[in-house]
């Protein structure tokens, strides 16, 4: 890992398009200001770690899901069929 | 027919034919493909998919990829699920979608079923999947953690009018 010191004010550019800037550091906190292109998704680790996760849960679904009928039946949920494809 | 590894796409007649791990081989129009500007966060090198119903009167959808025969999600259109359901879609994200002011989004939320007890199954409000119609470009909208749950839990009495 690259590690490099920054006082507040001062950047990191990575490649052309992408700035990270210390802002402000008070109370064992760093506000950090990201430029970046509107294509390069910026998240705090938590959030895309928590994404990652669960799309990787979700994607374990099995092809059969006849289990689902007999839970749809028992009207616990206000999920309603469909009218049509879209 | 679960061991494939690989995508193979024919094209013939304008429809292009496609292996998938949990269907088989699909026929598919190109004007059905929906592209995502940005991958799925965990799934990088899937990038096309096309939506299938799971059946007539069932409000699953299969969001299955055209790029990885073994990669499909189990989606729900939000409005069905929970009607009150109102992401915020940034206008960048609205632009890098190509939906005009006028255009309304499609929102899909993807659901995670745990095999031994489909009653489990949550929705994710924390990543909706955000579809212009219009131009068949998607994108997962990631949303404020303070407000939404990525597992919510879709068998409830509780659920707020």
């Amino acid at each position: 890992m690259l590690i490099l010191a920054r006082k507040p004010g001062e950047a990191i550019a990575i490649g052309d398009g992408i700035k990270i800037r210390v802002l402000e550091i008070k109370g064992g906190q760093v506000k950090i200001g990201v430029e970046a292109p509107a294509e390069v998704m910026v998240h705090r680790e938590e959030i895309y770690l928590r994404i990652v996760e669960e799309n990787t849960r979700a994607a374990e679904a099995p092809a059969d899901l006849s289990s689902l009928a007999s839970v749809f039946s028992t009207d616990k949920t206000r999920i309603k069929p469909q009218q049509s494809g879209k | 027919m679960h061991a494939m590894a690989t995508t193979t796409c024919t094209e013939k007649h304008g429809e292009i034919t496609v292996s998938t791990s949990r269907f088989g081989q699909l026929s598919v129009t190109p004007e059905k493909i929906i592209t995502m500007t940005s991958p799925f966060l965990g799934f990088p090198g899937s990038k096309r998919f096309i939506i299938k119903p799971h059946g007539e009167e069932s409000p699953f959808l299969w969001l299955q990829s055209l790029d990885d025969p073994k990669l499909a999600f189990v989606v729900t259109q939000a409005a069905i699920l929970i009607p009150q359901y109102q992401p915020e879609i940034s206008a960048p994200v609205r632009q890098e979608l190509q939906a005009l002011p006028e255009h309304p989004l499609d929102i899909l939320l993807i659901l995670t079923i745990p095999r031994e007890n489909p009653e489990g199954m949550t929705a994710n409000l924390l990543g909706p999947v955000a579809i212009n119609p219009q131009t068949r470009l998607a994108k997962q909208v990631l949303q404020d953690p303070t407000r939404y749950d990525a597992c919510w839990p879709v068998f409830t009495m509780e659920h707020a009018e």
